[in-house]
């Protein structure tokens, strides 16, 4: 995004922004404890946690711990509207003001408290925001906080948040990203050392639970802060219980030994949960979305590709993949075919958006256009004396992928394009990936909230790094700094839709499938639902009723 | 004796340090590299996968590194963790004594098993009893421990709920008492364990019962029932101790294929041991981790060997005169 990108909109900013208060939020609505408060909720996981120190987990079951017991300074609502200040309800934060188009200030709750009593302060936001920027630290949400200047305490309530430049998403990157921590636990540890520091095996937050226990390998228990400024949580306590495999952690549901299960991949596994009568299927928006992406820089990004450095090369593979039928294989009616680099979870997403149809007959048209004729022998193409083939990367530890991969390459079969399988170890698949050594690679993602990450991977300036198949479209870079940069989501969609519709359109990849995301929950509980980007976000409300409760809920 | 324990020793300790070094150099050497895999599928910049080599020194060369590490170790220090943030000590000391529990268990649970069953059939050569526990050794040796696992979770934890399904205690309301916890853990206990010994219990007893049907044609046992001996002190008491030697040999061999065959079994029952550990760690390329699982692995197989050295020195004299 340019400077002048931004011109159009500093007009309307002087009047809203600069001369008056942009944002000024609603008082936290407290919870409401009743007599329903109680009850244990048994999470199933199939890992533990690595640490649960916010800025250097590296896998869900920390994310979903850490997310307890630690607080944003505001949250995202469920509709996951991260341009527009009305997307966030307040939390550590009471409320927020833009001073101008590069300042945004925030005052903190002046009942926040962390778990050891200690008063939650202007000086943790800060400290909190230079641990998660210390290179020392080496933090993987580092690069989300760039656009950040500084971070400076105005009093004991007051922080401020000084921005590089201005753009809509200002509330977004200053919240979402960081949970705040203590520092007066902290800032004796160097930088260095406070990853393996002690506080990550018994961390102090301000969240709604507090960290109670971990049992290396088996679980974590954590229970309701019963003083938290934000009302105390229905339930008492929270338990993760460590099954690493999916079968077995479904039995161990069924059995009544959990309560949850955060995602249930399989369409056999589902089906016994659905069956059962103690346990329902909670559907959720999903954010993941599995593409095939086409290198069209050549092995390890030298010079072109051979194939898919051709624009048609590339429509006609995309063409020539039924999208539909895979995901219907392999999710049946619960899975779905992506628009693009989204998922239904994102605010982007639109079934409008410019999609390449199957079309197998205009695929073979295309490919005999650019030179690629089917030879009588076996039905594949070549040109002068080189076969269409190409190899695609995909890892052992996706079933569905590798599934999907046997259908795609059937399907291509048939248009003459020989797709050779190559499946790899993840660590393996991984390295190769970011060496960008593969023709095509099998990549899944899990996307944030915000649509921002797209440019990541296929904007150009994501070509270093998880822009894999190192796609370059100025149009589309043109159009993603527009959406970026527009004031209101209602702006921003149609430009975001149009960006997607423009790399469909030049076919950076075949986007094949977005997961069903399904939680299974015990039916004791009420008040259940998920935000799809953390489906722990509200279980502070989740209650159980006195008469369901079985003997782990007293 | 103690010429003989000091050679086995010694032997074990070089076993050992080769396994340290043809492990580091072969996890350092695998392709594939630690700190690539984000969370949840999402990407790790480049400049943070850097930051974080550096920080765990694995910028230096390898022959560096190598010397460091041996240097550490042989202060007692495994390391630290690249996953797990936390020293490689902490880790194992926290899996070891559930995967020793798991296996010891498992190990005199597989000799019961594999010793009756072996003296059951010898004892009954060639009848239609012989021919039907031999069938069933056979298939439980055949099975894979997980889907056996899973067999049992279904029928006796999820069917008929007589016993826990994961993990090694009560995910919530621990007992209070000492008794309480460990009737708690042995409870979590059976099912596991039972899975690792009914297939290496089905090897043990194939094997034990063709020691048992030697034995039962010997002179001495023919001299011992004309002397008047009940079938039962012949067998028990004679037969069974002169062909104890290859069960004894076997169990302490099956001491890797327990520690190998409890990753899988770790992982369906949730048991915390260094199988998963292990498994995790060769996942996440957490050479720190993978190679003292190794020298741990290493030791405990030499161990394995030493005991059952000694245990057919003990069951057997001549061995002890040789």
């Amino acid at each position: 995004m340019t400077p002048s990108c931004l011109t159009p909109h500093l007009s309307r900013l002087t009047r809203l922004v600069f001369c008056a208060v942009l944002a000024s939020c609603a008082t936290p609505e407290p919870r409401t404890p009743g007599s329903a408060t109680g009850g244990t909720l048994v999470i199933l996981t199939t890992g533990d946690a690595d640490v649960l120190f916010p800025p250097a987990g590296a896998v869900t079951t920390s994310a979903d711990v850490s997310g307890l017991i630690f607080s944003r300074l505001a949250e995202l609502t469920s509709d996951l509207n991260t341009v527009d200040d009305a997307g966030f309800r307040p939390s550590l934060a009471r409320s927020w003001e833009h001073a101008d188009s590069t300042t945004l200030v925030f005052h903190l709750d002046p009942h926040a408290r962390w778990h050891d009593g200690v008063p939650v302060r202007a000086a943790d936001v800060a400290f909190s925001f230079g641990v998660y920027r210390d290179t020392l630290v080496a933090s993987r949400f580092s690069p989300n906080l760039a656009a950040i200047d500084s971070v400076t305490v105005r009093d004991t309530l007051t922080v401020v948040y000084h921005f590089a430049r201005w753009y809509p998403e200002q509330v977004y990157d200053a919240t979402y990203h960081t949970k705040v921590l203590p520092k007066h636990l902290l800032d004796t540890i160097p930088p260095a050392r406070l990853s393996s520091a002690a506080f990550g095996r018994s961390p102090v937050g301000s969240g709604p639970f507090r960290f109670v226990r971990w049992d290396a390998g088996t679980g974590i228990e954590v229970a309701a802060d019963t003083s938290h400024f934000l009302g105390r949580p229905q339930l008492d306590r929270v338990v993760w219980r460590v099954v690493p495999d999916f079968g077995a952690a479904v039995s161990a549901l069924l059995a009544g030994e959990g309560d949850a299960l955060a995602i249930i991949p399989q369409a056999e596994l589902r089906d016994r949960v659905r069956a059962s009568p103690d346990l329902r299927l909670v559907p959720y928006a999903s954010n993941g979305v599995a593409y095939v992406a086409f290198n069209l820089k050549g092995r390890r990004g030298q010079g072109v590709h051979p194939i898919f450095g051709d624009r048609d090369v590339r429509r006609a593979i995309v063409m020539g993949v039924n999208r539909t039928a895979v995901v219907r294989s392999l999710f049946g009616a619960e899975g779905e075919v992506p628009v693009g680099p989204t998922a239904r979870a994102q605010w982007i997403w639109s079934d409008s958006i410019l999609q390449l149809r199957y079309d197998p007959r205009e695929a073979g048209r295309l490919l005999d256009a650019r030179g690629w004729l089917t030879r009588p022998s076996d039905g594949l193409r070549e040109r002068a004396g080189v076969p269409l083939r190409f190899t695609l990367l995909l890892p052992t530890t996706s079933r569905a992928r590798q599934d999907a991969a046997v259908l795609v390459q059937a399907q291509l079969r048939a248009i003459g394009v020989d797709m050779r399988l190559e499946p790899l170890e993840f660590a393996l698949f991984e390295q190769r990936s970011a060496q960008k050594d593969f023709d095509a690679i099998f990549q899944s993602r899990t996307l944030d909230a915000s649509p921002v990450g797209i440019l990541q991977l296929f904007g150009s300036e994501g070509a270093r790094q998880s822009n894999y198949g190192s796609f370059a479209s100025p149009v589309f870079d043109s159009l993603t700094a527009r959406a970026i940069a527009a004031p209101t989501r209602a702006a921003a969609r149609p430009l975001w839709r149009q960006a997607i519709g423009t790399l469909n359109d030049d076919a950076a990849a075949v986007f094949l499938f977005s997961p069903p995301f399904s939680a299974a929950v015990h039916r004791r509980f009420e008040g259940v639902s998920i935000r799809p980007d953390e489906w722990l976000a509200t279980v502070a409300e989740w209650s159980v009723p006195p008469q369901a409760r079985l003997p782990r809920d007293r | 004796m103690l010429t003989y324990l000091v050679r086995r020793l010694a032997l074990a300790a070089v076993t050992t340090a080769a396994v340290v070094s043809l492990t580091f150099a072969l996890v350092h050497l695998a392709p594939g590299a630690p700190f690539l895999a984000g969370a949840e599928g999402r990407f790790v910049p480049p400049e943070t996968v850097e930051r974080q080599r550096r920080s765990f020194g694995l910028d230096q060369p390898l022959g560096t590194q190598f010397v460091r590490y041996v240097a550490n170790l042989a202060r007692g220090d495994l390391g630290e963790s690249f996953s797990r943030r936390r020293p490689v000590a902490d880790v194992l000391g926290d899996a070891l004594p559930n995967t020793l529990l798991l296996g010891g268990a498992a190990l005199v649970l597989s000799l019961v098993f594999g010793i009756g069953l072996g003296i059951a059939q010898a004892t009954r050569a060639g009848t239609w009893a012989d021919t039907t526990l031999g069938a069933l050794s056979l298939a439980l040796y055949s099975v894979p421990s997980f889907w056996l696992g899973l067999m049992l979770m279904l029928v006796f934890g999820e069917w008929l709920r007589w016993l826990p399904l994961t993990g090694m205690n009560a995910a919530v309301g621990a007992p209070a008492t000492w008794a309480g916890r460990t009737f708690d853990v042995l409870r979590h206990l059976v099912l596991p364990a039972l899975t690792l010994a009914l297939v290496n219990g089905a090897a043990i007893a194939r094997f034990h019962r063709a020691a048992m049907l030697e034995a039962l044609g010997t002179d001495f046992i023919r001299a011992a029932r004309g002397r008047g001996l009940g079938e039962g002190r012949v067998v028990l008491r004679h037969a069974l101790r002169s062909a104890l030697a290859p069960a004894i040999t076997l169990a302490g061999l099956s001491v890797p294929a327990l520690l190998t065959g409890s990753v899988l079994v770790e992982s369906v029952f949730g048991w915390p041991g260094m199988g998963r550990v292990a498994y995790e760690a060769i996942f996440a390329r957490d050479y720190n981790v993978i190679t003292a699982v190794a020298v741990v692995a290493g030791v405990l197989v030499a161990l394995g060997n030493l005991l059952a050295d000694v245990g057919v020195a003990w069951a057997d004299p001549r061995v002890r005169r040789r």
